[in-house]
């Protein structure tokens, strides 16, 4: 048996450079190309973010230098409100606290360690500090060489310069060094990556140097910048212990009562009043010694018969009345054990639906603008549809968009979002191509989904998107997800099968007229033959009807189906 | 020899009445029919009469097969029409000039002159004989008119021997003196004018084997017959001749085939015409004609036992059956023109005996037996089925 000093021995605190080592794969660094698209993913996103919330149509440059075997500059350079300079360490330097890190509000990044993770990952591959040059587009323009001290968990600024800034330029350009990293023209690469965001970000300007120097330009193709998420207090359904019991420690509310009501949706004194049933139920079901008699209660329970559940039990008004002493208390004395009751009575109630005015969706209109400005196709559709609640508390909304045809090449593909974030990896396991598979394609007239020039969108928005794995690469297979996600793209798919069904009618019609026009000569020569008259007249005769027939047709074609009875 | 009563020459019915302008009115007619449509903004179309079983009927009155009054539009405005409305007009406007030049042409003639590319496409105004031919019978069918008047020429089979004068464009000849051969039937027997006739009945002989040893035997002479060789099923210029034989020249028509399946229908094409031709059964059938051998009798009359043959196939009350012979044999027992008496016990017989005998087997008795012998007493006596 060792000793426990001995153990001990070997117990160090981890370092925050440790943890990033360990868990590079948790967070986009895995894989040299995936390394590369996740530096620019996270510089890009904010840039994107930073430009939102401040109201400017975003402008976003990448350019990628190659600097020698797998080792590459990255510069990234955007048109936003820049950063005011005692920021500069705390945006780069301090990762898991970024700014919205634990707040219930959709955004791109959800970990808080985005481009703090990337100044890391540059600087232990490469070594080197990164280069923040931004300006807020005041007199002065900041260049600055960050590091961070993976230690303290501190960013540090290893060199500072200032600028004049004649001009008033604003805006941040940063460039990281990395190595260990590739740059491929693939679908998981940085090209693929920057086309599928100017897709769902039809409001971004967006540009990419190749290493080669190639300048690849996904330009602007809405004028209209989506208004930053707001801020939703997390809905009763959707809350874990440990998020009440955190909360009740910050806030500023001076009663359990006055909490619940405040920092949550759809909770109101009357709520409360049940609330406060419901855990007294609980408690007093719990002392109940037959598992059938339980397990009966909890039933009866679960179908809100709260009030016949508490008088099945002697004396339950005391109980009741200790339950309503917890929301009297000061929030901060609210023990574990208390937070976990009423997450469990939660559980048990039945609440509205959660607000969805803080989801951002897209909106048909912009994915259609996206889709078009990007890929140039002949067709294009977008469905976005009403916000809906999974889990019974978090809400969530679903958008498909569809492109066919035009320069979209044969072979079908389907775009991955998750709050407007392209996913590249896992697609697999993913619920939107387990959802686009399931669609029986050849009911919407495309027979060859395989080869059809078809181009499926699929963004889902949630302040909780549930995703498989720590990659946030691929979304769960949720019941009720898959089911919009369903509606969305047959929705979408009807609207393609009317364009497809029309374009296919009007292929046929111009062949059946093409199919009567040849003969007319041969007709006119024989017919000239029978009756004496001349064939040149006979012929005009046969080409007007025609025409005439056609004409008829295509106006009545407007009005709708037409029987093909020639 | 006396001369029996039983077959005889009787007056004409009908007198020959090919008139080309006819055809070429009926031509005209319809183009400038289809003219007037297009003009007033109609869709211009055929009416055919239907092909098929399901447009035949035996008329019982004529003992005829006639077609029904069924018909089938052909539009030129509908895809699935157009490329044959084309193709109809193509072979109309080449009879028209074929007849109006008094030229004829082969089936396979008016198929090559009428192929060629469409300009601006690969597509040819016919692929295949296959497509012109069935057009032709259309136009009979719709104009009611015969190819041969249309100046398209029907396969050429069978030939005639026997003492009539014939005119043929500037050739007249008498078929009793063109050697033993005879003389060979054209494809089209429209023009034709018969001169003299100086026989009393015309006999049809399925094979050209038999119908040598008749002329051999100077049958024709003695028994002043025509001789009319089908070789096998009789070709259209052969019943077309038939026709007009016994409708212009008034000759009764005996029919002289195996005992078999196969010579009965022979005999049944000739006499009611046949499903195919339905709508030219008024040209070429002759309803009154007379069957006279061979028959299931003559086996035990004439003692003709060891020279018959096995009926192909498997009969009827056997596991499989009927099949073969059998199975053609039942077909022409439900045919409504062999509803009589006689031919029900012929083809009863056929079945129970389960033989059939070739017209050769009575060289078994000597070469002379059919010609001395066997026809001359059969139909001097009257011996004949309906």
């Amino acid at each position: 048996m060792a000793e426990a000093k001995q153990l001990f021995k070997e117990f160090k605190i981890q370092s925050v450079s440790e943890f990033f080592r360990r868990n590079a794969a948790m967070l986009g660094y895995t894989g040299k190309i995936r390394s590369l698209t996740t530096v620019i993913h996270e510089a890009v996103t904010n840039s994107l973010d930073a430009c939102e919330e401040a109201g400017i149509l975003p402008y976003v440059r990448v350019e990628i230098e190659e600097l020698g075997r797998e080792h590459y500059k990255v510069i990234v350079e955007d048109n936003g409100p820049g950063i005011p300079e005692k920021y500069i360490t705390h945006v780069f330097g301090k990762m898991l606290a970024g700014t919205k890190a634990h707040r219930n509000i959709q955004s791109r990044g959800q970990q808080g360690i985005g481009i703090s993770g990337a100044v890391m990952f540059a600087q232990i591959t490469s070594g080197k500090a990164t280069r923040v040059i931004t300006s807020t587009g005041d007199d002065k323009i900041i260049e600055a060489w960050v590091k961070i001290d993976v230690d303290k968990n501190e960013g540090k600024i290893v060199r500072k310069e200032k600028h004049p800034n004649p001009k008033g330029w604003r805006g941040t350009r940063i460039e990281l060094e990395v190595k260990n990293v590739r740059y491929v023209r693939s679908k998981q690469g940085v090209y693929w990556y920057l086309k599928l965001t100017a897709i769902a970000n039809p409001h971004a300007h967006i540009e990419l140097i190749e290493p080669d120097g190639k300048l690849i330009v996904f330009p602007r193709s809405s004028e209209e910048i989506p208004e930053p998420p707001v801020e939703m207090k997390p809905h009763p359904r959707g809350v874990l212990t440990d998020d009440v019991y955190r909360m009740a420690k910050k806030t500023r509310r001076n009663t359990v009562k006055r909490f619940l009501i405040g920092e949550f949706s759809r909770i109101s004194d009357k709520k409360v009043d049940e609330l406060i049933e419901y855990i007294a139920a609980l408690r007093l079901i719990k002392t109940e010694k037959d598992k059938n008699v339980q397990e009966q209660l909890y039933e009866r329970l679960a179908k809100g018969e709260v009030k016949a559940v508490l008088r099945s039990f002697r004396g339950y008004t005391k109980v009741v009345k200790q339950v309503a002493k917890i929301m009297e208390k000061p929030p901060e004395k609210l023990t574990w054990q208390e937070a976990e009751e009423i997450v469990e009575a939660f559980k048990y109630m039945k609440f509205l639906a959660p607000p969805t005015h803080g989801l951002r969706p897209i909106g048909e209109e912009n994915i259609e603008k996206g889709l078009r400005g990007i890929l140039k196709p002949e067709f294009v559709t977008a469905v976005t549809r009403p916000p809906k609640v999974y889990s019974g508390g978090i809400p969530f909304q679903v958008e498909v968009g569809l492109a066919y045809g035009g320069e979209i090449q044969s072979g079908f593909d389907l775009l991955r979002y998750a709050n407007r974030v392209p996913l590249l990896f896992d697609a697999g396991s993913c619920v939107t191509t387990l959802a686009a598979r399931s669609i029986d394609w050849k009911r919407y007239k495309v027979d060859d989904l395989e080869r059809a020039p078809l181009v499926l969108m699929i963004n889902v928005i949630s302040v909780h998107v549930p995703y498989t794995g720590t990659g946030k690469q691929s979304i769960a297979n949720v019941d009720e997800i898959q089911n919009e996600i369903r509606l969305a793209i047959m929705d979408a798919a009807r609207k393609l099968q009317t364009y497809l069904s029309g374009k296919h009618r009007r292929l046929a019609q111009v062949k059946r007229r093409k199919t009567f026009e040849k003969y007319v000569p041969e007709i006119a020569r024989a017919l000239s033959v029978l009756t004496g008259e001349p064939e040149e007249a006979i012929r005009e005769y046969f080409i007007s009807y025609i025409e005439n027939h056609f004409a008829a047709k295509a106006s009545q074609a407007g009005a709708g189906e037409v029987s093909e009875n020639a | 020899m006396p001369k029996s009563k039983a077959v005889k020459r009787e007056k004409p019915k009908e007198r020959f009445s090919y008139d080309p302008t006819k055809v070429l009115n009926k031509l005209e007619e319809y183009g400038r029919r289809i003219l007037e449509d297009i003009k007033v903004g109609k869709n211009p179309y055929f009416d055919i009469p239907t092909r098929g079983l399901n447009n035949v009927y035996f008329d019982e009155k004529r003992r005829v097969i006639r077609m029904g009054d069924k018909l089938s539009r052909r539009y030129f405005l509908n895809v699935a029409h157009t490329r044959k409305f084309m193709q109809t007009l193509l072979l109309m406007a080449y009879v028209k000039r074929l007849v109006s030049e008094n030229k004829h042409a082969s089936l396979r003639e008016a198929y090559y002159a009428n192929k060629h590319t469409i300009p601006g496409t690969k597509e040819n105004t016919f692929e295949d004989q296959r497509e012109s031919d069935p057009i032709i019978e259309d136009l009979e069918r719709m104009m009611g008119v015969l190819r041969e008047e249309m100046h398209l020429t029907a396969d050429r089979r069978g030939y005639i021997y026997g003492d009539i004068v014939i005119r043929d464009g500037e050739d007249e000849f008498n078929t009793s003196k063109l050697g033993m051969g005879g003389w060979a039937v054209p494809g089209t027997v429209e023009h034709l004018q018969f001169v003299e006739v100086n026989v009393d009945y015309a006999l049809v002989v399925e094979t050209a084997a038999m119908a040598d040893r008749l002329i051999e035997e100077k049958f024709p002479k003695k028994e002043n017959a025509l001789i009319i060789a089908t070789q096998g099923q009789a070709s259209r210029g052969v019943r077309r001749l038939i026709h007009r034989l016994h409708y212009e020249e008034g000759l009764p028509i005996i029919v002289f085939t195996d005992g078999d399946p196969y010579g009965w229908y022979i005999y049944s094409t000739i006499k009611q015409g046949s499903i195919n031709l339905a709508y030219l059964s008024e040209k070429l059938a002759t309803p009154e004609a007379k069957f006279v051998g061979m028959t299931m009798d003559d086996i035990e009359r004439y003692g003709l036992k060891n020279v018959t043959e096995k009926l192909k196939g498997i009969p009827p009350n056997k596991k499989g059956g009927p099949t073969g012979d059998y199975k053609r044999i039942i077909e022409e027992m439900n045919y409504p023109w062999f509803q009589n008496k006689e031919w029900q016990r012929q083809l009863q017989l056929a079945l129970k005996m389960g033989v059939r005998i070739e017209q050769q087997a009575l060289a078994n008795k000597s070469l002379e037996f059919v010609a001395k012998r066997y026809l001359p007493e059969k139909i001097n006596n009257g011996e004949l089925l309906p």
